[in-house]
């Protein structure tokens, strides 16, 4: 999904996209492709990819299959495939990954745990059955 | 049977050229049928009801975007159009301006509008329905202090600019390919600051100090509800349709 300069290849596919000027409150759980780069306080689900912008503040649980992250999380986050954290990415919670990436200046303010398969496939059942609500 | 419904400012004598061009071309390609100007008509539901009891196959609106839309909400709140749901078909011949609708549907004018008549490419697309009003083409309303509620989150504008609830698009360029097969509309948001977003929504409310104008021409109050109502409509498309 994203390319070598930490942006989504196909920007165009996303089904979300929250820009700036936007700040979303509440569980926000959608089904495609997510780029925020406004402001999210609650919780951030998709059963596919989520792009946080450099700019964009969240305040949530996060849980996708692949996350890139340039801008900032107070939460904790599940990453059933890969996470890549850019230059400018804050995290303050605990990560679950799969795999990781991680540039130099990026700050993690929590636990690292490796993901199992059994717990891969209870976060995308858990995004699933919060889907079909 | 075809029954034409032609809009009141079709009176005006600006416009005989065009309605006597259309109304050879009718002629030309056999397609004529029932004329029914809406200057002498006081409830427009009850009349083309009674043309759908009659066996109107189908309604053409004669105008702009707001013929259609008032033709449209006729044909889709009558009774009886469930039962005849498969058969009846709307069809739009553009006169004069404000024509985004007849544009969405690859109708570039009067001629232009018979002969896709004549060929008859029909499509089952989605509306949008706010309020208790049917829409086609788009709601606009001013981005900032506006807030969209779903059932579980809120989205709030902060800066100036516009937000767009597309279900149908009017311009082949526009960057977002919103498709009225899909149950969906299409919110997008510019700023001023340049910032855009996108969200593909079913069903949300709007609250709002500003404006929400539909389709360009009709003013509905916040707070309003916006939803899809799918495959609602049968309609007559041109090939060059800015729909797939």
């Amino acid at each position: 999904m994203f390319n070598r300069e930490n942006k989504i290849e196909k920007f165009k596919d996303a089904e979300t996209i929250i820009g700036a000027s936007i700040k979303v409150k509440g569980n926000f759980h959608g089904q495609g492709n997510i780029v925020i780069e406004g402001s999210l306080e609650g919780s951030l689900k998709t059963d596919a990819n989520i792009f946080i912008g450099e700019k964009a503040k969240v305040v949530a649980n996060v849980e996708a299959q692949d996350l890139m992250v340039n801008g900032e999380i107070k939460g904790n986050v599940k990453v059933k495939n890969y996470l890549s954290l850019g230059s400018t990415a804050k995290i303050s919670g605990d990560i679950a990954y799969s795999e990781m990436s991680m540039e130099k200046g990026a700050t993690i303010n929590g636990q690292l745990f490796a993901i199992s398969e059994t717990e891969k496939k209870s976060i995308k059942n858990s995004v699933k059955e919060d889907l079909e609500k | 049977m075809h029954v034409y419904i032609y809009d009141d400012y079709l009176n005006k004598t600006r416009y005989n050229k065009a309605i006597n061009r259309m109304e050879i071309r009718l002629t030309d390609l056999g397609l004529n049928g029932k004329i029914i100007r809406l200057s002498g008509i006081k409830n427009i539901k009850s009349a083309i009801q009674n043309e759908m009891r009659l066996g109107a196959k189908t309604i053409v609106a004669v105008g702009n975007n707001q013929t259609v839309n008032r033709i449209m909400g006729a044909i889709i709140e009558a009774d009886i159009y469930s039962d005849f749901q498969k058969n009846t078909l709307l069809g739009i011949i553009p006169i004069g301006n404000d024509n985004s609708i007849a544009t969405s549907f690859g109708i570039k004018n009067e001629e232009d509008a018979c002969n896709i008549l004549l060929a008859r490419r029909i499509e089952r697309i989605d509306l949008g329905l706010i309020g208790d009003y049917y829409f086609l083409n788009e709601v606009e309303v001013e981005s900032r202090g506006t807030v969209i509620n779903l059932k579980d989150y809120s989205l709030e504008i902060k800066d100036k600019g516009f937000i767009k609830i597309i279900n149908l698009i009017n311009d082949k360029n526009n960057p977002i390919n919103s498709n009225p097969h899909d149950g969906k509309l299409d919110v997008y948001v510019v700023t001023k600051k340049n910032t855009q977003s996108l969200m593909r929504l079913d069903k949300f409310e709007v609250v709002s100090e500003h404006p929400i104008i539909v389709d360009g021409v009709i003013e509905v109050k916040s707070p309003v509800t916006i939803s899809v109502a799918k495959n609602k409509l049968n309609v007559i498309v041109g090939k060059n349709r800015c729909f797939q």
